[in-house]
C-alpha cells in the first residue's frame, strides 16, 4: 500500500490485439478523492485503457499501479483494491438480487447478513424486489444493482464505464449521489463517458484519448481556457460560449467514428 | 487501510454456491438429460436378457453424459460468456481458474445424480444389480466419461464464439456421438461390424468410454482391454482439453 496522494498510476501503457494497437505509451495518474474523466470518441482506446487496468486484458508495455499495487505483479491485490462497473451489466439473470450482493460480498471477503440485504436493497430503492431474479429488473435497476456491487468492499479506487447509459433522470442522480460519497471518502474515481456536460460539470480533470494516445490532462476548465481563443474552437461554438464539447471535437475531429 | 484478498476456499464456497443455484433455476436442461437415459432403461428391459444389464446400464450413462457434459456445459459457458457475466468475475479478486472449476465441478455433480438416478431405475425396473464394488467403479468411470464429453464442450466453446453456433454445433456433434455411437454399438453387440470397423469403434471416445463403464459394472471382467480403453479415454480428455484451455477466451469481442 502507498503513502503517495495517487490512488492509481499508469506509465506507458500500451495494448494491443494482434497487430492492432489500441493504446500507445499512455500515462496518466488518479489522485485520492478525484473523479477523472477519460474521454475519447468510439474505439479510441478508452475501453481498451480501463481493461488492461482491471486486468481483463494482457498490456504489452508500462506499468499499472492501483493503490500501491503493480497490477501485474499483485493482479488479485490490484483487483482487491478497486470496484468496477462493466459498460454493459453482467451478472447471472437467474440470481435474485440478494443472491447477487451475497455472491460479490463473498468474492470481496465482506461480511454480509440478512439485516445489511435489507439495509443495501432499501439503500438502492430495490426493497420491493427482493424476490426478483436479475433478468427481470428493469435496466435502471440493473445498473443500480450493477454499481453497488462495484463499490460493495469499500474500494480505494473505483472504476465505471459509461455508467450514466441508459438511465432515468432520477437513476442518474441517485448515481453522482453515490459517486460524489465515494470520492468523499477520498477514494479515486476513473470514469468514461461520451456526455460532455456531464464530464465538465462532475470530473475535477479529464484525460482526452484519441487513437490510442492520451492527447492532454488537465482539469475542464483549464481546458476551455487554453483554448478558448482557438479560431477553430470558436468556429465549433454555438451560442459563443466556448464548452468542453467545442475542445474535445477541435481536438479530436469532426468525423464520426465506427 | 490494507487491502485484503479473501481466502480462495471463501471464494470458491460462494462461487460454487452461485453455480448450484444458476443449475438449479435453469433445472430444464438437467431433467431432459435425466429423464430420457431414464426412460431408455425403462423401454430396453428386453435388452437386458439379450445384450445385458451392464450394456443396458452403460448406454444409458453415455447418452446423459454427452447430453449432460457436451450440450448443456457447452451452451452454459457460451452464454454466459457473451452476457459478460465471466468478464465481471474476472474484475473481482478470483483466480481464473477458480471459475472454472466451479462451474466443472457442478456438471460433475450434476453427472453423479444422474448416474445414481439411472442406477436406482435399472435396479427397481429392470432388476438389474451390481455387486458393491461395480456400483463405486461405475461411479468413478462415469465421471471419467463426463470427463471426455465435458472437455469437447470445452473444445467447442474454445473455437466457436457465437453462443447460437456453439448450440447448434453441440447439438450436431450430440447427435453424431448419440445416434452413430449406440446404433454402431448395436451392431457391435451383435457381432454385426466387420472386424476393422470394430476395431475403430472400440478404440474411437464412445466405444472406450463404452467399454470402460461396461468393464467397471462387473468388475470381474475388467481386462487389458478395459484398462486401455480408459487410459485412452484419459488421452482423449487430455488432448481436448489442452486445445480447449489454450484456445478459449473469455469474452466475445
Amino acid at each position: 500500500m502507498t503513502q503517495e496522494n495517487s490512488i492509481l498510476k499508469v506509465e506507458g501503457l500500451s495494448v494491443s490485439y494482434g497487430n492492432t494497437v489500441a493504446v500507445k505509451d499512455v500515462s496518466f495518474d488518479v489522485r485520492k478523492g478525484e473523479i477523472f474523466g477519460l474521454l475519447g470518441p468510439n474505439g479510441a482506446g478508452k475501453t481498451s485503457t480501463l481493461s488492461a487496468i482491471e486486468g481483463l486484458v494482457k498490456f504489452q508495455t508500462g506499468t499499472i499501479m492501483v493503490d500501491g499495487y503493480n497490477a501485474a505483479e499483485k493482479p488479485l491485490y490490484a483487483r482487491a483494491s478497486m470496484g468496477v462497473q462493466l459498460q454493459s451489466t453482467s451478472f447471472q439473470a437467474e440470481l435474485r438480487v440478494p443472491e447477487i450482493l451475497q455472491l460479490y460480498a463473498g468474492v470481496y471477503g465482506v461480511p454480509l447478513d440478512k439485516q445489511r440485504i435489507d439495509a443495501i436493497l432499501k439503500e438502492i430503492k430495490l426493497e420491493d424486489a427482493v424476490n426478483k431474479k436479475f433478468g427481470e429488473l428493469s435496466g435502471g435497476q440493473q445498473q443500480r444493482v450493477s454499481l453497488f456491487i462495484s463499490t460493495i468492499h469499500n474500494p480505494r479506487l473505483v472504476l465505471l464505464d459509461e455508467p450514466t447509459t441508459g438511465l432515468d433522470p432520477q437513476s442518474r442522480r441517485q448515481l453522482w449521489e453515490r459517486i460524489e460519497a465515494v470520492r468523499e471518502k477520498g477514494h479515486g474515481i476513473v470514469l468514461t463517458t461520451h456526455s460532455m456536460e456531464e464530464a465538465e460539470a462532475v470530473c475535477d480533470r479529464i484525460g482526452i484519448i484519441d487513437h490510442g494516445n492520451m492527447i492532454i490532462v488537465d482539469t475542464p476548465q483549464a481546458l476551455i481556457d487554453k483554448y478558448k481563443n482557438d479560431p477553430e474552437v470558436i468556429a465549433l461554438s454555438r451560442r459563443g460560449k466556448v464548452t468542453l464539447e467545442d475542445v474535445f471535437i477541435a481536438l479530436t475531429g469532426r468525423a464520426v467514428r465506427a | 487501510m490494507e487491502t485484503v484478498v479473501p481466502k480462495i476456499s471463501i471464494v470458491f464456497r460462494t462461487l460454487f454456491r452461485a453455480d448450484i443455484t444458476t443449475q438449479w433455476r435453469n433445472r430444464k436442461g438437467l431433467v431432459i438429460s435425466l429423464l430420457i437415459p431414464v426412460m431408455m432403461v425403462m423401454l430396453w428391459k428386453d435388452m437386458v436378457k439379450t445384450a445385458g444389464g451392464a450394456w443396458v446400464l452403460s448406454n444409458a450413462l453415455s447418452y446423459g453424459l454427452v447430453a449432460l457434459g457436451l450440450m448443456g456445459y457447452s451452451n452454459t459457458i457460451a452464454r454466459d460468456r457473451d452476457k459478460g457475466i465471466f468478464q465481471r468475475l474476472r474484475v473481482a479478486p478470483i483466480p481464473t481458474w477458480a471459475i472454472m472449476c466451479s462451474r466443472l465441478l457442478v456438471q460433475l455433480l450434476m453427472i453423479v445424480i444422474i448416474t445414481l438416478a439411472i442406477f436406482i431405475v435399472g435396479y427397481d425396473v429392470d432388476h438389474i444389480s451390481l455387486s458393491v464394488s461395480g456400483y463405486i467403479i461405475t461411479l468413478f468411470t462415469s465421471i471419467i466419461g463426463a470427463g471426455f464429453y465435458l472437455s469437447v464442450g470445452q473444445l467447442i466453446v474454445a473455437l466457436i464464439k457465437n453462443p447460437d453456433t456453439v448450440n447448434s454445433t453441440s447439438r450436431f456433434v450430440f447427435i453424431i456421438f448419440v445416434v452413430s455411437g449406440m446404433v454402431i454399438s448395436l451392431y457391435d453387440k451383435a457381432k454385426k461390424l466387420p472386424p476393422e470397423y470394430a476395431t475403430i469403434f472400440h478404440w474411437s471416445p464412445y466405444g472406450t468410454i463404452n467399454t470402460m463403464m461396461a468393464a467397471g459394472m462387473e468388475p470381474s471382467t475388467w481386462n487389458m482391454h478395459a484398462t486401455n480403453a480408459s487410459l485412452a479415454t484419459i488421452g482423449y480428455i487430455v488432448v481436448f482439453l489442452v486445445i480447449g484451455i489454450r484456445k478459449f477466451t473469455w469474452n466475445t469481442k
